[in-house]
């Protein structure tokens, strides 16, 4: 595989769009297959949310990024150039460790040189490389402090200055906000996302919380069992989950069983011993009649109400058993006949908006035609 | 009521926990001491003690002598202070060495599965079960001129004269550097094994090489595990005795044997303590600099 990848003769912009070409990769421990055959493209510049449970692979395929871990099969291509055989000392890729991973000898200045050092930069070239890293992260004061004297958020960005110092072709985050409390998290994700937007690195980062994914990241690839469920915007992978496992991993989803009815091209018909009426969805899917099917809709698409819609479908009627309060909304948890159970969010527009229904009213739920998705698997 | 104002003035537990060790140092560690540090004011005399009393009381005069002939002749006499020299240089060398040794063992060991790293550790340990004094003369049966090592390398054909290493400075430092390498090892492994591997990867990932990580990150955050090694081998090396008298030729001069000399040769009390408390004084000295060294070390962790 001694093939120059540059002499491929692919385009500039096609260059631009696969800046990071995961082809193929797959990683095995002993017999045991953390990551199946995955293949990603990943943009320039963009921010790429590897995101996934524990014992999903993404850590891994993200130490196989950083050069830790060789891949048992596939490829990595990084600007057209293999990265399989380069130790993590040779490539253009610098990773923010989840517990950040800060020298403690050192200070924060010196954390942040280390890297320039090591390439054998000339001191003056280093020393203002530093300056303008520690005036990017707001850190200028604390130039002089040794990690341990600093707050887990200042911590966090001393980690982003340290690993973007070197000016890296691609930029690695694992867990990067593991270690903060809620409440500095949601700060943080958004001083990050700018930091790396400034400084323009492409960035593959990892996580298990899908808050953070969808906030931060311009697409996310959903993994499980060393799978690539779903690879999205975050929008998409919201409101058009690929399988169930999409659906169920992102948010909260109402998900009934049924069969294919009627096969239009404009519309779908799903018969469910799960509601009374049938299901209507307003436009054509690829699937045909008779076929076993998923049917998704997320809580919030539902209209909660005690008297009955007028529409001869996508409605089901039930009695209210559970209430969740969350201030904002509140959930109602709505059993069926048929023993389904329903959430339906209600926005509450108004103060005491909520007190209309509850416990053990009857009510009825319906929703649009393109509110829910069809599954096929 | 007052019987329980009384209770704070009564000794309880906790005070005889404490009291405990305390007079156990006074009595066998602050007395000794000081009753040394008498002696070697006093002057030598054919008597029993051999030695002069320094306070006296006669015709109602209360008279208190401290004679410093005894440290005076230390600086004076080239022997005394060759031998502390000479002591010095023994302890340094064998101290780099047994650093040099212990360090990739201590390494190793830290890299090591956790269970076979108890099996590394405990083979450290095992040879200091058996007597010292029985592994020093061990080493007389393996440095010997008839001893294993010489037939060994005669019987392989390597040498055809036996090699003289017993009774020669070198045997005492591989005595030395042998008896006191677990003190280096363990030390070094407790601080090289609690290494978070991730600032390594971390080094790796900024584009150190292995090595140049080994220098920048190991190294310096073993520096802890150096410095209480280096001390727990140099300070009793300084003070040895048994080894190079049981190893060492006659030209291997050392402070514990002068000391040896002038107690049980010549008899001469005054000198021998004046030789010891100068030999604390020297060793006071790394002492008082790991203590401090310590000291900021736990500060920095503390803030």
């Amino acid at each position: 595989m001694a093939i120059n990848e540059r002499a491929n003769g692919t385009p500039a912009d096609a260059g631009a769009e696969r800046y990071l070409r995961i082809e193929g990769v797959r990683k095995e421990f002993d017999g045991f297959v953390a990551v199946d055959d995955v293949s990603l493209d990943i943009r320039k510049g963009e921010i790429f949310a590897l995101l996934g449970g524990s014992g999903s692979g993404k850590s891994t395929l993200l130490r196989c990024l950083a050069g830790f871990e060789r891949p048992t099969k596939g490829k990595i291509v990084l600007d057209g150039e293999v990265m399989n055989d380069l130790p993590p000392y040779e490539r253009p890729i610098n990773m923010m460790f989840q517990s950040y991973a800060l020298f403690p000898h050192m200070t924060v200045e010196q954390n942040i040189a280390f890297g320039l050092k090591q390439d054998g930069i000339a001191k003056d070239a280093i020393r203002k490389r530093v300056g303008e890293m520690l005036e990017m992260v707001q850190l200028g004061k604390l130039a002089k402090r040794k990690p341990h004297q600093l707050s887990g958020g200042q911590q966090q960005r001393v980690a982003l200055a340290r690993s973007l110092a070197k000016g890296p072709k691609l930029l690695l985050l694992d867990e990067p906000m593991g270690a903060l409390d809620k409440k500095l998290r949601s700060r943080m994700q958004l001083e990050l996302v700018n930091i790396i937007e400034t400084s323009g690195v492409t960035c593959v980062m990892v996580t298990h919380d899908q808050e953070e994914a969808m906030t931060m990241a311009t697409r996310i690839a959903l993994m499980d069992q060393g799978w690539i469920q779903q690879v999205g915007t975050p929008d998409e992978i919201y409101e058009q989950p690929a399988n169930r496992f999409a659906a169920e991993f992102i948010g909260s989803v109402n998900l009934v069983n049924a069969t294919i009815d009627e096969d239009e091209p404009d519309y779908v018909t799903l018969k469910t011993p799960a509601f009374e009426s049938p299901i209507h969805i307003g436009h054509g899917i690829t699937g045909f009649p008779g076929q076993a099917v998923s049917f998704a809709v997320r809580p919030e698409k539902l209209d909660i109400a005690k008297n009955e819609p007028a529409q001869p479908h996508n409605k089901a009627r039930g009695t209210i058993e559970d209430i969740a309060y969350f201030g904002s909304h509140s959930v109602y948890h709505v059993r069926l006949p048929s023993g389904i159970k329903l959430m339906a969010n209600f926005a509450n527009e108004q103060r005491w908006a909520s007190e209309g229904l509850t416990w053990g009213d009857q009510v009825w739920l319906w929703w649009g035609d393109n509110d829910g998705v069809v599954l096929t698997s | 009521m007052n019987a329980r104002a009384l209770k704070r003035f009564v000794p309880g537990g906790r005070w005889a926990v404490i009291a405990v060790p305390f007079l156990w140092l006074l009595l066998f560690f602050a007395i000794p001491f000081l009753i040394v540090l008498k002696i070697s004011f006093s002057r030598l005399a054919i008597a029993m003690p051999p030695y002069t009393p320094i306070l006296e009381y006669v015709d109602k005069a209360l008279t208190l002598r401290l004679n410093l002939g005894n440290y005076v002749a230390l600086f004076t006499d080239s022997q005394y202070v060759l031998a502390y020299l000479s002591s010095i240089k023994i302890a340094a060398i064998s101290t780099l060495l047994c650093l040099l040794i212990g360090y990739p063992m201590a390494y190793f060991i830290a890299r090591m599965k956790p269970s076979t790293r108890n099996i590394a550790l405990m083979a450290v340990v095992l040879p200091s079960w058996i007597s010292f004094l029985l592994r020093v003369y061990a080493w007389v049966g393996i440095l010997d001129a008839n001893g294993i090592l010489n037939r060994a390398l005669m019987g392989l054909g390597v040498i055809d004269t036996p090699l003289r290493i017993l009774y020669t400075p070198l045997a005492a430092y591989i005595g030395i550097v042998y008896c006191y390498l677990p003190f280096m090892v363990l030390p070094l492994y407790a601080n090289l094994v609690k290494l978070d591997l991730r600032l390594l990867e971390a080094a790796y990932d900024l584009g150190a090489k292995p090595w140049q990580a080994f220098l920048r990150i190991t190294l310096p955050l073993s520096r802890a595990g150096i410095i209480a090694g280096c001390m727990l081998v140099m300070i009793p090396a300084v003070g040895e005795f048994v080894i190079p008298e049981m190893l060492g030729g006659p030209d291997t001069l050392m402070i514990g044997r002068v000391l040896w000399g002038e107690f049980f040769n010549n008899r001469d009390w005054p000198a021998a303590s004046a030789v010891a408390i100068v030999m604390l004084l020297i060793l006071l000295v790394p002492i008082l600099i790991f203590n401090r060294y310590q000291h900021k070390e736990m500060e920095g962790r503390l803030t």
